[in-house]
């Protein structure tokens, strides 16, 4: 007969019985309880400057300090990389909590393929009353329902002037048209500067300047119906000014994107920029030499009857459906526009993201920063042309909201058009009839 | 007359222990059968099946098309211009590596001084991470900033910058030039350890027989390189022909689709827009092309064996 030494040496069958039971019981605890005890969220945003990232900090950290069982972290992804990773992050199902940042057209295209948890809960935790008007409203694909919110407002094909320059070549004003721009350009560049840094490469700032163009001209990409329009008059003379543009430009501009677009202005090698208002921050930091000759107007247009039309990229915060933690998502997403963070964000890049909450904007604190402060015009224009803004998810208040418009710009197929007329100097009729065909395939796939 | 006794069958004659060897061989090798099963078939069948789909990547939803996939490769413009300028970006720094490995090979197989840290040093390409590589270069082929511009313009080759990665044929020379430069290495490691083998007295009889340099290199060294070469070349060529991340970082397939190689137009069919079932049918119709490198690489392995 053999014997348990351990139960001989003093634990009596019972109690060995009782633990092995509450042992069992504790590995048969739903992980979800678990789970509550501590979280962990996962932030992706685009955005993710030095300054930028300290503001975050500071938002996880208060977060943190009033959620002591979550703990957030920062992921980040980037303007041409985010559709891939957050495709490949959806089909896996490893998604993140939170995106942040990304133009709105692609959370429409998310939501309309149900990936999207509705963002009702999170604007009514914000207080619907405390947006803009309209904010909200492109978010709205389906009646009543929210895929997010914008988490501020771009202006992001503003004209950046030098004033030293234009008073150097002999210009008194800003250029209002296409011809003006010609030959502001035609005066400014000499000596190791070039005139402008348009992208001409094959990547999203590409298609998303050159759709602009198309509106400066009096086009359009899509119909309000959401038929494709490109195949115009008005987009040849767009293809046209943006090729007699191209002998102002760097040569390396065939290969530029947001970032080199951005350097290449405020490193002081062109006279004009096209970007939003991150240049105020870099110019004070990386060129302070020429801060005070810098300014900002909307983008010239064919003509002066023509509206300028800004392209507002509606920076976005939602929610993916198959994230976790979905109570404690939601209460992250709301706390982001906690003053405090919230405004420090903005700060991290004035002018660059605008603020949609209008009990910010009124905010002392908000106001309550030099580069706002020296270049209060400039901000506000930003802010109303932002305000006034629009993209290819929806190209003006005539436009049904295009959900397919993510896959039109991640196609390149704008860009590529770009490239062709300008730099393969292929035949425009064909180029834009090809073009047209492929989007209405992309549209109708 | 006699009959002649002939053996049994040998499964009536396997013993119980030869039938424990056989199991116990299976039971062994079917680790390896596993793991060559979920990291290699299943892949290939699942992209195989995925691409007679139509699939929209971030759900993985989508409806049969049976073959529309494959006749849209075979009838479109993008698979073929995708397939020669992956061709000419193989070649083109295939050759490069081979030349510049080679050369560098013999070079650091001679008494110099420094041999052992040239040898080190000329692995640093190798070793870099392409991502940083990449951003080097980039960096260097700045039109505003670059040294490589800046260089050429000093020594008064050229006027204004050149655009090395925006335009044709620019951007082409210029991936080629970088893949070279980051991949010789190994040319480099796979010859030098070659030539270190190659007998002495073959170049002492050569040199009695009056042969110079050039003739020892053509008569004794290329002959006895032969067949690592042709291994460096096959697998080389298979590498370069997937190569992704360096394409992609440099020129992201531009301009238009000058450098869009195939792997860039997987990933652009797959996450661009989101059409998981086209990109699965490229990238069958890629790996058919790569096979025949396989079956030339497994016949030259098999006739060296």
């Amino acid at each position: 007969m053999t014997t348990n030494k351990g139960m001989n040496a003093g634990l009596p069958r019972r109690s060995v019985l009782t633990g092995m039971a509450a042992a069992g019981a504790a590995a048969l605890m739903p992980r979800r309880i678990q789970a509550q005890e501590q979280i962990t969220l996962r932030w992706w945003s685009p955005q993710s400057s030095p300054e930028q990232l300290a503001a975050y900090r500071t938002q996880i950290a208060n977060f943190e300090a009033l959620h002591e069982n979550v703990k957030v972290v920062f992921e980040r992804t980037s303007d041409e990389g985010y559709a891939p990773q957050l495709a490949a992050a959806f089909a896996s199902g490893d998604v993140p909590n939170i995106v942040t940042h990304l133009p709105s057209f692609a959370v429409s295209n998310y939501w309309r393929n149900g990936l999207l948890e509705p963002f009702n809960d999170v604007i009514e935790m914000i207080g619907p009353e405390k947006f803009y008007d309209g904010v909200n409203r492109i978010y709205e694909i389906d009646q009543g329902q929210y895929a997010g919110t914008s988490i501020g407002n771009s202006a992001a094909n503003m004209i950046w002037l030098r004033r030293d320059l234009m008073e150097k070549a002999g210009i008194d004003k800003n250029p209002r048209t296409w011809d003006e721009l010609l030959s502001a350009c035609e005066a400014m560049q000499g000596g190791g500067i070039y005139g402008a840094p348009l992208p001409y490469g094959r990547n999203s700032m590409t298609t998303l300047i050159f759709i602009g163009v198309i509106h400066q001209a009096g086009g359009m990409v899509f119909s309000p119906d959401l038929d494709v329009a490109i195949d115009s008059p008005e987009t040849r003379d767009a293809l046209e000014f943006y090729k007699a543009m191209r002998q102002y430009c760097p040569p390396g501009a065939t290969n530029y994107s947001w970032g080199d677009s951005l350097t290449a202005f405020v490193s002081g090698a062109c006279a004009t920029g096209i970007y939003t208002g991150r240049v105020l921050i870099n110019v004070a930091n990386q060129n302070p030499g020429i801060a005070e000759h810098v300014t900002c107007d909307l983008y010239p247009t064919k003509s002066a009857d023509i509206a300028p039309w800004t392209f507002n990229d509606f920076p976005s915060v939602f929610i993916p459906k198959q994230a976790g933690n979905m109570e404690a998502t939601k209460q992250f997403a709301a706390f982001l526009y906690d003053p405090e963070g919230y405004i420090q964000q903005l700060h991290a890049a004035p002018g660059h993201v605008l603020p949609v909450l209008k009990t910010i904007s009124n905010d002392p604190a908000y106001q309550d920063n030099e580069i706002i402060e020296t270049y209060s015009e400039e901000v506000e224009l930003m802010s109303s042309a932002a305000a006034n803004g629009f993209n290819l998810g929806w190209e003006s208040t005539e436009h049904q909201p295009n959900t397919k418009a993510g896959e039109v710009v991640n196609s390149g197929v704008i860009a590529e058009m770009v490239q062709r007329v300008v730099l393969n100097d292929e035949n425009v009729d064909a180029v834009l009839g090809e073009t047209a065909t492929r989007i209405e395939e992309i549209m109708a796939g | 007359m006699t009959a002649i006794a002939t053996d049994p069958p040998r499964s009536a004659v396997s013993s119980p222990l030869e039938r424990a060897y056989a199991r116990l061989g299976v039971l062994l090798i079917a680790p390896t059968i596993l793991v060559f099963t979920l990291v290699i078939v299943y892949p290939l069948l699942a992209a195989i099946y995925l691409s007679v789909f139509s699939i929209y990547t971030p759900t993985l939803q989508g409806g049969f098309v049976g073959a529309d996939n494959y006749v849209e490769l075979l009838t479109g413009k993008a698979f073929w211009n995708s397939l020669r300028v992956t061709l000419i970006w193989t070649v083109g720094t295939l050759t490069l590596q081979i030349v510049a490995g080679v050369g560098l090979a013999l070079l650091l197989h001679q008494n110099i001084w420094f041999r052992s840290l040239a040898r080190s040093l000329v692995l640093f390409p190798y070793f870099l991470s392409t991502v940083v590589a990449v951003l080097v270069w980039k960096w260097l082929f700045n039109d505003l900033y670059g040294a490589l511009n800046h260089g050429l313009m000093q020594l008064g080759i050229i006027d204004m910058p050149l655009d090395w990665l925006g335009s044709m044929p620019n951007a082409m020379i210029g991936v080629i030039l970088v893949g070279a430069w980051k991949y010789f290495p190994f040319v480099v490691i796979a010859v030098l350890a070659r030539l270190q083998t190659i007998p002495e007295n073959l170049y002492e009889a050569a040199r009695i027989d009056g042969a110079g340099p050039i003739a020892r290199f053509w008569d004794i060294t290329l002959p006895q390189l032969r067949s690592v070469l042709t291994v460096i070349i096959l697998l080389r060529a298979i590498w370069d022909f997937k190569e992704f991340d360096l394409l992609y970082l440099l020129t992201g397939g531009g301009p238009v689709t000058s450098t869009q190689t195939l792997s860039l137009l997987v990933y652009q069919e797959a996450f661009g827009l989101n059409q998981m079932g086209q990109a699965a049918a490229y990238s069958v119709g890629m790996m058919l092309v790569m096979l025949v490198f396989m079956v030339l690489y497994i016949r030259q392995t098999k006739e060296k064996a």
